[in-house]
């Protein structure tokens, strides 16, 4: 093989032969298993001298080494080609098809001659699969109403997620915190976002479903997809001050100051509402579970 | 006609003649030469013949967008291994306990066996990272490449018959490659993924009827429960990968028996196959292509970070984070959340809930619409014949268009997936972001239907350059030989001897004349020796 020295000629005129060019694939694929096998070896010492980052780029130089070795290899033996060859018959022939009708036939004539077996046969398969229904209902539970009820009911403490209940005179007002029923911290859905607002700001309905003195508790699942509504956010731009509760996934807005009814985004419902009251310590307490189930609804929770 | 000896090293006396003439069957000296060995060893013990030789000689037709499959192929290969040695360090469990490793911002933490195992393979396990991200690299990769593929088999309209039927097989494995891609993105255990589940969750407590019962046998009980970790786990390593490899088979077999497709070009029909040999010419480079392709996922693995488990925590039921995107081929779904309208239908007892819409409605008319892709066809054009040469996608504008409406829409649903980091990057208001989206779901996929339409016409009825295939001079014969023709030019007027390359010939495929030299040059440069037809 004679290497054609055209690379140092003026590139005045891009005349390559086709022996410069193979040339060159040749110097190429060379140089590309020598960078492979320096890649490998690297690698090597990467992981032995605890180099992360060695062992990988020496190991990706040494795949791409072989790649590009490869590919010039292929390039240096020129080998593209245009050969041809005949596609075989897909289609059925006549013959073919008459011998298969033919085994059709000779099927239903023993196989199938006696009609009694061939349905005992199937229905026998068919209570086999009936039987192994079983098994498969033991993978969960039937519902029985778990989703309906939570951690929430009369007089149930609200404590945050350290274990500490709130105290209703707290002075922190638009500041959110998630708390959840006393004696099922970190349960899913007994999950709420509490805050504190000037009384004032709420709405009639939010005070009728359980607000007291600016306190207000909500879900903390979003009724879109569950996740959970962390977001509290204030827009006091002109001319009103807008409270928002954002749910971070899909960006589902409710509004905070009135039973969190959905502003915005893909939630259809309002984040349900914990009616609130004041032990004797004066601390934060529920006055029952929800109303309705939190989070996305079933098939069968409409009715609300 | 007689088969040509296409290797120096096969000896000509050696070479099988053509089965069925009556011939006696050659005996073989016990020699030790390679040809020897395998042939007393191998093919004289299965009946095999002329197999390996057939093999290595059948027919690939190259064309760059050919391409798409292979990168999917490997992929999926280095998903394997580097999935193996994953699953040798994880532990599919949701034990929890006290985070002890050596990531210090967690110590002390509560987090589920799965999540240290992760952050074990992470931080502790020496190259684990490297294979962890490699792997996670490897299935966007697996992912882009599949639907790069499956664009290409649509717009060239490769899916009608004789190949509907591995459309079909092709469709089951993007939705397998899908589920495979989700199961693992979930199994970190991580407060991402963690969300990701619960969303799911969600999904299938809105399917009317049976949604909550479903819910609680996939999950085993209200959410979150303890078991879906250690069920994932299974489902990703053994059962999709088990699909996965088992469909493969089928679709690479159907490619190899029915051949490939090609475009049109000098010598090329409905009957023929012009392109490389398996061997060399086809092997060598797509194994090149293979380690290319490991080659930059290793890159990307060693150099630019994927699922940073441990910025986003484990799992805990009361966070979510904002800009919470999922991995790249569920964005859709994702913006299809995003952007449905507050939609909630009440149908006498039954509610439809918004994310049973935005969830399961657009997931099915997506992936039903494809799977009917080939029906529809053939129902609206009336064409019921076999094809083996392949459109360009402005010779079927009607369906090119259709193809790009419907890519419009999707990608506007990918795009609704990251709406909140449109809306800060750009600083406008999340709500305003969703209701541009939302009128572009409406307006786009028509808009892009008319336009892709009138391009394709336009470009169609225009005189186009001459057709870059170059001339074909060697013809494959039924009883895997070669017969050599002479050469023709792209006007089909036989050109005798071989013209000098000089770089101008890349747009004509006249001009690569030295064509007709690779039949008679072997590797050495020296003349091959070609049995007279």
């Amino acid at each position: 093989m004679t290497i054609d020295e055209r690379d140092d000629a003026p590139p005045a005129i891009p005349e390559v032969t086709q022996e410069a060019i193979e040339a060159r694939a040749f110097r190429v694929a060379v140089a590309a298993f020598v960078i492979a096998v320096a890649g490998g070896l690297s690698a090597a010492w990467g992981y032995w001298s605890d180099e992360d980052r060695v062992l990988g780029v020496g190991l990706g130089v040494a795949l791409l080494g072989i790649g590009f070795g490869m590919v010039s290899w292929s390039k240096y033996l020129d080998l593209d080609e245009n050969v041809v060859q005949q596609r075989e018959r897909l289609r059925t022939t006549v013959e073919e098809r008459d011998d298969f009708a033919e085994e059709i036939k000779l099927t239903k004539e023993t196989v199938g001659r006696r009609k009694l077996l061939t349905v005992l046969f199937a229905g026998s398969l068919a209570s086999l699969a009936v039987g192994f229904i079983g098994p498969i209902g033991s993978l969960g539970p039937k519902p029985q109403g778990e989703r309906q009820r939570t951690g929430w009911g009369e007089g149930t403490r609200l404590v945050t997620s350290n274990g500490q209940p709130i105290p209703a005179s707290s002075q922190i007002f638009d500041q959110l915190a998630t708390v959840f029923p006393e004696g099922s911290i970190g349960v899913d859905d007994g999950q709420v976002v509490l805050l504190r607002v000037q009384p004032g700001l709420l709405t009639e309905r939010t005070i009728e479903r359980g607000a007291i003195e600016g306190w207000v508790a909500y879900s903390k699942i979003c009724t879109h997809a569950g996740c959970s509504v962390g977001l509290f956010g204030i827009d006091d731009r002109k001319p009103d001050t807008l409270r928002q509760l954002v749910c971070p996934c899909h960006q589902s807005v409710f509004d905070p100051v009135d039973s969190a009814r959905p502003i915005g985004g893909p939630a259809p419902r309002s984040l349900p509402q914990l009616a609130l009251a004041i032990d004797d310590e004066g601390f934060l307490v529920s006055q029952s579970d929800f109303d309705r189930v939190v989070g996305p609804i079933s098939w069968t929770e409409g009715e609300t | 006609m007689s088969d040509e000896t296409m290797s120096p090293e096969t000896a000509p006396e050696t070479e099988a003649t053509p089965a069925g003439d009556g011939a006696p069957e050659p005996v073989f000296k016990e020699d030790r030469t390679l040809v020897e060995r395998y042939v007393n060893n191998v093919t004289g013990r299965l009946g095999a013949g002329a197999w390996l030789t057939k093999t290595l000689r059948k027919v690939f037709p190259s064309h760059f967008s050919f391409l798409w499959g292979e990168l999917a192929l490997y992929s999926f290969v280095i998903l394997v291994l580097t999935g193996v040695y994953l699953t040798l360090f994880f532990a599919g469990s949701q034990d929890t306990l006290t985070y002890t490793g050596s990531y210090a911002p967690l110590q002390g933490q509560e987090v589920t066996s799965a999540f240290n195992s992760v952050m074990r393979i992470s931080f502790e396990v020496k190259g684990g990272l490297l294979i962890r991200q490699m792997h996670h690299w490897a299935a966007l990769v697996f992912m882009g490449a599949i639907a790069l593929h499956m664009a290409r088999i649509y717009f060239t309209g490769a899916y009608r018959r004789p190949r509907d039927l591995n459309w079909y097989v092709g469709l089951t494995l993007l939705v397998l490659a899908l589920a495979a891609g989700f199961t693992g993105y979930s199994l970190p255990d991580d407060l991402l993924s963690g969300t990701g589940l619960r969303i799911t969750y969600a999904i299938i407590l809105t399917i009317p009827f049976i949604g909550e019962r479903l819910a609680y046998l996939i999950f085993g009980g209200e959410w979150p429960g303890t078991e879906i970790i250690g069920r994932l786990y299974p489902v990703h390593i053994l059962i999709i990968p088990g699909l996965i490899v088992a469909l493969l088979a089928l679709h690479l077999g159907m490619v190899w028996h029915q051949k490939h497709t090609q475009f049109r070009g000098p010598g090329r029909t409905e009957d023929n196959v012009v392109g490389e040999r398996v061997w060399p010419s086809f092997a060598l480079k797509s194994i090149g292509l293979f380690f290319l392709v490991a080659g930059m996922i290793t890159m990307m693995g060693a150099l630019f970070t994927i699922n940073p488990i441990w910025l986003y925590g484990p799992y805990d039921v009361g966070a979510a984070t904002s800009y919470s995107q999922p991995d790249w081929y569920i964005g859709f779904l994702e913006g299809s959340l995003r952007l449905m309208p507050p939609w909630e239908t009440q149908i006498g007892p039954i509610v439809i809930n918004n994310i049973f819409y935005s969830g399961v409605v657009v997931s099915a008319i997506i992936f039903g619409g494809l799977y009917t892709v080939p029906y529809l066809d053939r129902r609206f054009t009336g064409d019921r014949d076999e094809h083996n040469l392949l459109d360009r996608p402005r010779d079927a504008p009607t369906r090119t268009a259709i193809g790009v409406a419907c890519i419009t829409a999707v990608s506007i649903l990918f795009i609704g997936g990251a709406q909140d980091i449109i809306a800060k990057t750009f600083d406008i208001a999340v709500g305003r972001v969703t209701t541009i989206l939302q009128i572009s779901f409406l307006v786009g996929p028509p808009l892009s239907f008319f336009i892709a339409r009138r391009v394709c016409i336009s470009l169609r009825d225009r005189p186009g350059p001459r057709r870059t295939e170059r001339e074909s001079p060697v013809i494959r014969t039924s009883t895997g030989g070669y017969e050599f023709l002479e050469p023709i030019d792209s006007d089909g007027v036989p050109v005798d001897q071989r013209s000098t390359s000089n770089g101008n010939g890349a747009g004509n495929g006249a001009g690569n004349g030295h064509d007709a030299g690779h039949v008679s040059t072997d590797s050495s440069g020296s003349p091959r020796e070609v049995a007279e037809p």
